[in-house]
């Protein structure tokens, strides 16, 4: 058989398993605690004024959502609903829909995490290959060794702290949570959008510092260890332009195992941040994962973590499938004895 | 390639590990810093009264020096004496963890590459499966839903989910260790798989599982002070994670109590950055091809 075929193979298998392995995890273990995800609704209908009979409503939910049956029961009635593609219905937001939830709070994440993504990729980057190349004659820039290793070595949620004391306590710049002032209408209006990017900025910057250390740190060791290599002295013999040698040699080289990186984390956007997003209560897929989680909203637990999951599990599958045509190099052994 | 006599060169070497790594300036300015900051605390924390532990035996809200070395919180604790408490239980997490994980992970890692066949088709996918989920994820799931759990149930509960990346690693290095020399004449003189494994193969591990604890042994301080500021730590104990949930919970960072908040970020930071020079140590003394530069 054709190895690539072969291998694709193999990488479909391990796609298919983590979904499946995951999304078992996720279906029992919420179940096994006790607690009674019901209470979130009757929360919600006592706040609104609500007033009946609390144990036969219970049970009327129950058997709504199918509490009532086997667990083994619900597990695979779960899967057939998903292959419909039928997220359910959350139950701490009745009567909502968990995959309009999803879609709502999707933007907020995936806008959050990919612009920041890629300012810290490729600021990261450039400035790592540029202090990497120079190496003892970069000066003061040399600096930014020290201060990316402190910046990659402190957690994000850590960085967020110290952001929201300087800029939203001692110098009250920027807001302090949400995605948008409360009272603002959503719209495309420079008002609205001037709110929102205002409210990104601290959450942003969190994650963005810390990641940038990570590109700096990873592209200058790359850039470093290419400096030695034949073909780069060998161009530096032939006096072409150092300028030239370090963009369209080295950096060129460096960027095969930084793009990896890049998809990889692109692969983590969706559950990134979560800390972050609980930090300043951004309405984005993590934070609606970890309200589920508190009130026991298992459809809404499983469709977020299922939304998470495919999204690296896809991301991996891709980075896999692309390798081998990338990089000649890689043979396909099934086994991956690496 | 080149890789066969480099490793070559460690095995023959290996009674010099310590000592290399001795010499290494970023393992042992790493490793000092780390156990400075741990022996005060135990030992200052041996020394303190108990009864100064409890809430109340403070003035509040004292800034730093004024009777307390870095102030006192909303609740009349000291910052300092809490962090005596803290960090050694910090410390513990991560030990324990990064123990669970690596020793669990260098088994599945042994007996898949040992082995090979189905066992190994099986567990691969196991390693890559939980490689790619990220942990932090399921951690929180699990942490939500058994509320309150205690120092070493934390523990072991994010070791239970450090096992992966050792796994991968031990089943890389023994199936590369297993096609050779000694390995085969072990076997040729009858053996069995077990002895191979502890007798032969295992000390050859040492160096990538020193590695990979210290890694296991960042993530999971890292996964605890996580868990702990979304209020799902230890909360009976403390922890530097639950100092910081605490001074949040009473809105220190609002209240301009910096003193609060602050003490725990910074032993945090400088926390994970003793280990991670401990760490780089680690990895240039077992690939002595990162040592070029830096």
């Amino acid at each position: 058989m054709n190895p690539y075929i072969r291998y694709i193979g193999e990488r479909l298998i391990l796609l298919l398993a983590t979904i499946f392995i995951s999304m078992t995890v996720v279906f029992f273990v919420p179940r096994m605690v006790p607690g009674e995800p019901m209470n979130a609704i009757f929360a919600n209908m006592a706040a609104v004024g609500g007033s009946m009979n609390a144990q036969e409503m219970i049970v009327e939910y129950r058997v709504r959502f199918g509490l009532d049956r086997p667990v083994w029961v619900q597990y695979l009635s779960f899967w057939r609903e998903l292959a419909q593609g039928n997220l359910g219905i959350s139950i701490s937001n009745f009567p909502s829909e968990v995959s309009g939830m999803l879609l709502s709070a999707l933007p907020w994440t995936l806008g959050l995490l990919t612009v920041t993504t890629l300012i810290s990729w490729i600021a990261g980057s450039v400035i790592g290959a540029v202090i990497g190349w120079r190496g003892r004659k970069a000066g003061v820039a040399r600096l930014m060794v020290p201060v990316a290793l402190v910046l990659y070595t402190t957690p994000y949620y850590i960085l967020a702290l110290i952001l929201v004391f300087v800029f939203a306590f001692h110098w009250p710049i920027f807001p302090l949570s949400g995605a948008y002032s409360v009272g603002m209408r959503p719209g495309l209006n420079t008002a609205f959008i001037v709110d929102v990017v205002r409210h990104a900025v601290l959450p942003a910057l969190s994650i963005l510092l810390v990641s940038l250390g990570w590109w700096f740190l990873s592209m200058r060791s790359l850039i470093i260890s290419l400096k030695g290599e034949d073909y780069i002295l060998n161009a530096e013999a032939m006096g072409i332009k150092e300028r030239r040698i370090l963009w369209g040699y080295a950096f060129r080289n460096a960027l095969l195992p930084q793009t990896t990186g890049l998809a990889i984390s692109l692969g983590h956007i969706v559950g990134g941040a979560l800390i972050t997003e609980v930090i300043f209560a951004y309405p984005g897929i993590g934070y609606r994962i970890y309200n589920a989680i508190k009130s026991l909203d298992y459809p809404l637990i499983q469709g977020g973590v299922l939304l998470i999951i495919i999204s690296v599990a896809l991301a991996n599958f891709l980075i896999d499938a692309a390798y081998p045509l990338i990089d000649p190099r890689i043979r396909f052994e099934g086994s991956g004895g690496s | 390639m080149a890789v066969a006599p480099v490793q070559d060169a460690i095995v023959e070497s290996r009674k010099g590990v310590l000592w290399e790594l001795q010499r290494n300036r970023k393992f042992t300015i790493g490793g000092a810093i780390f156990l400075a900051m741990l022996l005060i605390a135990l030992i200052s924390g041996m020394m303190i009264d108990p009864d100064l532990r409890k809430s109340g035996s403070f003035p509040q809200r004292l800034p730093p020096g004024e009777g307390t070395l870095f102030g006192t919180t909303s609740l009349g604790q000291s910052v300092a004496i809490q962090l005596t408490e803290a960090i050694p239980n910090s410390v513990q997490v991560g030990l324990i963890a990064a123990a669970v994980g690596t020793i669990l992970g260098a088994l599945i890692g042994f007996v898949s590459g040992y082995f090979g066949g189905k066992v190994d088709n099986v567990l691969r996918i196991l390693i890559d499966v939980f490689l790619s989920v990220p942990s932090l994820l399921f951690l929180i799931l699990i942490a939500a839903l058994l509320r309150g759990v205690g120092v070493t149930a934390m523990a072991l509960i994010i070791g239970a989910f450090a096992w992966p990346s050792p796994a991968r690693q031990v089943r890389a290095q023994v199936l590369s260790l297993k096609e050779r020399g000694f390995v085969q004449v072990a076997r040729l003189s009858g053996m069995n798989g077990m002895e191979i494994i502890l007798i032969e193969l295992m000390p050859h591990m040492f160096q990538w599982l020193g590695a990979n604890f210290v890694n296991a042994f960042i993530a999971a301080v890292l996964a605890e002070s996580g868990l702990s500021i979304l209020g799902l730590g230890p909360s009976r104990e403390m922890t530097l994670g639950m100092m910081i949930y605490w001074a949040l919970n009473y809105s220190a960072i609002f209240q301009n109590l910096w003193w609060w908040w602050l003490a725990p970020v910074i032993t945090l930071m400088a926390l994970f950055l003793s280990l991670y020079l401990v760490h780089i140590g680690f990895d240039e003394v077992s690939n002595p091809r990162l040592r070029t530069e830096g």
